[in-house]
């Protein structure tokens, strides 16, 4: 699903700052991966690659079998909008729309009817039990409803790959279970989850965990999360 | 269609954004009207005050003279005749159109009723040298003037004092000392005094009155655009007459030259000046507005560097991101401009007809009545649309340009 080779990112600055040095990184269909790392490690330059909302400056990037690599502007959307879905630590929900409005957005910029597009919106809200929030505003929502509302956005397009940066990481720690528990179900339908963390507890219950370190991959840990105990506090 | 209903819910649901913004460009557009015309009224007022005369004109009447010349001895009274007024319409090339003027004073009689008259005998160039204002029927005309018809024009005054209320003046005839004339038009009352004026076609008052000197000419003058120009058709006027009348040039009291020329130059270069000073301040109004509509464009736009990051993200194309928020502003602009100008022209209107006339101490009152030319107001208000989109764009086109992840984190 995800194939990296190569890839190299430097950011020039009064100082150049080469962030990633190398990656090669290989993610398959239905995979749900954590990559770990301290903060300047380049985990989040990774990610932003990953996302196309990014560029690199050498290397090879296959998403779903295309090479990511000198897209137009436009052929950017267009692949952010169909294949890839978002997840902020920050939630990234726009104020002044409802739960509902939020969720139907990326189906906006598919042109997808309205009236389709606020139905797939109530059908995902309703997954994720916020059907009574629908017309609420963001800012009359709690943390984890937000943190919902944006995987249901995520979802909404039915994405190849979901790509989430730090999504527990403005949420307590029972919060964050029920987020990450919700993350599994739907990595267990099928859809690929590339999570950025620097919690270990996140990261533990994914399958694979990639530590980065100074922009270089330092070892790929294989992680079986049914084994682990969760019943204890993750954090 | 659906772009337009994001457009209507992006500023419905930003209402205090929407409003702000819209009432820094109404307020822009409303001050700046309300302004030039205030300016225009003063204006207005200031050019009702001189136009009482006509621009150009120019009015000689006899007088004594007071030195003698040419075997002429002093206190000899100098009119004008017949040979004088060929004079001036064929030899002097800055006169265009002379009227001269002689006069009978009588009684006016309609049935049992009567009033006072001065009758002029005029030429038709005198309604504009003089300025008259024709409220019904029509001032002399060369017609009347070429078969001296006994057609008069009489003041406002007048008509009350010869006919009742709802009684048709127009086409009645008029005794004035014993002659019969037609009443052909109705014309605005001069100054405030109880007698009445007439008017009737010079050749015929000459003929009845068999007057052949004549105490004044009037003439409308063209091309003397400068101080030393009227300076100096003034000194031609008084050689050319001076040999004519055998009178001395220098002689100023031989004939009495008035030009209203002199003064509309001065009032012009008054005038000038004021309307410079009202456009400087137009001008300077309308930057600060274009500063004013800019800046809190640009603001908006700076707001939105986040939710054009998280739309970015969601696979909007900077294109269609571009064109919601030129629509937004050029929507919130054009209508917000439209209210601002229609309420400045409202005001403008309420206080024209409120205002009426400004006394300025004593005797002297300014009859303001603020205006405004509408193409102006459209021009300026279109200026304020284009700067205020403009100012939206550029900021704009520079947040869809950098990366979502930047403009997400923006702030």
């Amino acid at each position: 699903m995800i194939r990296l080779k190569e890839i190299n990112k430097t950011y020039f600055g009064a100082q150049p700052l080469h962030v990633l040095k190398g990656i090669d990184l290989q993610v398959n269909e239905g995979e749900m991966v954590s990559i770990m790392g301290a903060s300047g490690s380049g985990k989040s330059t990774l990610l932003n690659i990953l996302g196309i909302l990014d560029n690199y400056d050498s290397g090879d990037y296959y998403l779903n079998g295309k090479l990511v690599k000198d897209l137009s502007e436009n052929e950017a959307a267009d692949m952010r909008n169909r294949t890839i879905g978002f997840i902020f630590q920050s939630f990234n929900l726009i104020p002044f729309k409802t739960a509902m409005e939020n969720v139907a957005l990326p189906l906006y910029y598919q042109n997808v009817s309205r009236k389709k597009r606020n139905e797939l919106a109530m059908e995902y809200l309703e997954r994720f039990g916020l059907k009574e929030w629908a017309d609420h505003y963001p800012n009359e929502l709690s943390g984890g409803q937000k943190q919902r509302v944006s995987m249901a956005r995520a979802l909404v397009t039915q994405p190849k790959v979901i790509l989430a940066d730090e999504p527990t990481g403005a949420l307590d720690s029972k919060t964050s279970a029920e987020v990450m528990q919700i993350l599994r179900e739907v990595n267990q339908s099928g859809i690929t989850m590339v999570i950025v963390t620097h919690e270990k507890g996140i990261a533990l219950r994914t399958n694979k965990i990639i530590h980065l370190k100074d922009g270089v991959i330092e070892n790929i840990e294989i992680n079986n999360p049914d084994s682990i105990d969760f019943s204890k506090e993750i954090k | 269609m659906d772009f337009w209903r994001e457009i209507f819910m992006a500023l419905g649901r930003n209402k205090l954004r929407t409003f702000l913004t819209g009432f820094a460009i109404s307020w822009g557009i409303f001050i700046l009207i309300v302004l030039l015309a205030a300016g225009n009224g003063i204006m207005n007022g200031i050019g009702e005050q001189f136009s009482d005369q006509s621009t150009n004109t120019y009015m000689i009447y006899g007088g004594e003279t007071s030195k003698p010349y040419k075997g002429h001895g002093t206190n000899r009274s100098i009119m004008f005749n017949d040979k004088d007024i060929r004079f001036l319409e064929t030899e002097v090339k800055e006169v265009d159109q002379v009227s001269p003027r002689i006069y009978q004073s009588g009684f006016a009689n309609f049935g049992d009723k009567s009033g006072s008259i001065f009758v002029q005998g005029v030429r038709p160039v005198f309604k504009d040298i003089n300025n008259t204002k024709i409220l019904e029927g029509r001032f002399i005309s060369e017609l009347d003037e070429k078969s001296s018809e006994k057609f008069i024009v009489i003041d406002d005054n007048l008509r009350k004092k010869l006919f009742d209320d709802g009684v048709p003046a127009l086409g009645q005839f008029v005794i004035v000392s014993g002659i019969a004339y037609k009443v052909i038009g109705i014309c605005e009352s001069e100054g405030r005094s109880d007698g009445g004026n007439g008017y009737v076609p010079f050749s015929t008052l000459k003929k009845i009155t068999r007057q052949s000197r004549y105490w004044m000419l009037n003439f409308t003058v063209n091309g003397l655009e400068t101080k030393e120009q009227n300076e100096a058709f003034t000194e031609y006027l008084r050689t050319q007459l001076g040999r004519l009348h055998e009178f001395d040039p220098d002689d100023h009291s031989a004939i009495w030259v008035h030009s209203t020329q002199e003064e509309y130059l001065q009032t012009m270069k008054i005038f000038r000046t004021f309307e410079l000073f009202i456009w400087i301040i137009g001008f300077a109004m309308l930057i600060s507005g274009i500063v004013g509509v800019s800046n809190i464009m640009r603001i908006t736009v700076k707001e939105r560097t986040n939710e054009i990051g998280i739309r970015k993200a969601l696979g909007a194309k900077s294109r269609s991101i571009l064109a919601s928020i030129v629509t937004e502003s050029l929507l919130i602009t054009s209508i917000f401009g439209y209210i601002g100008m229609w309420l400045g022209m409202v005001v403008a209107e309420v206080a024209g007809s409120f205002l009426g006339d400004a006394q300025l101490g004593g005797e002297v009152s300014l009859h303001i009545v603020p205006s405004i030319d509408i193409r102006i107001v459209l021009m300026a208000t279109a200026l304020l649309i284009v700067c205020g989109v403009l100012a939206g764009f550029f900021p704009a086109r520079n947040a869809v340009k950098i990366k979502p992840i930047e403009a997400m984190n923006y702030r």
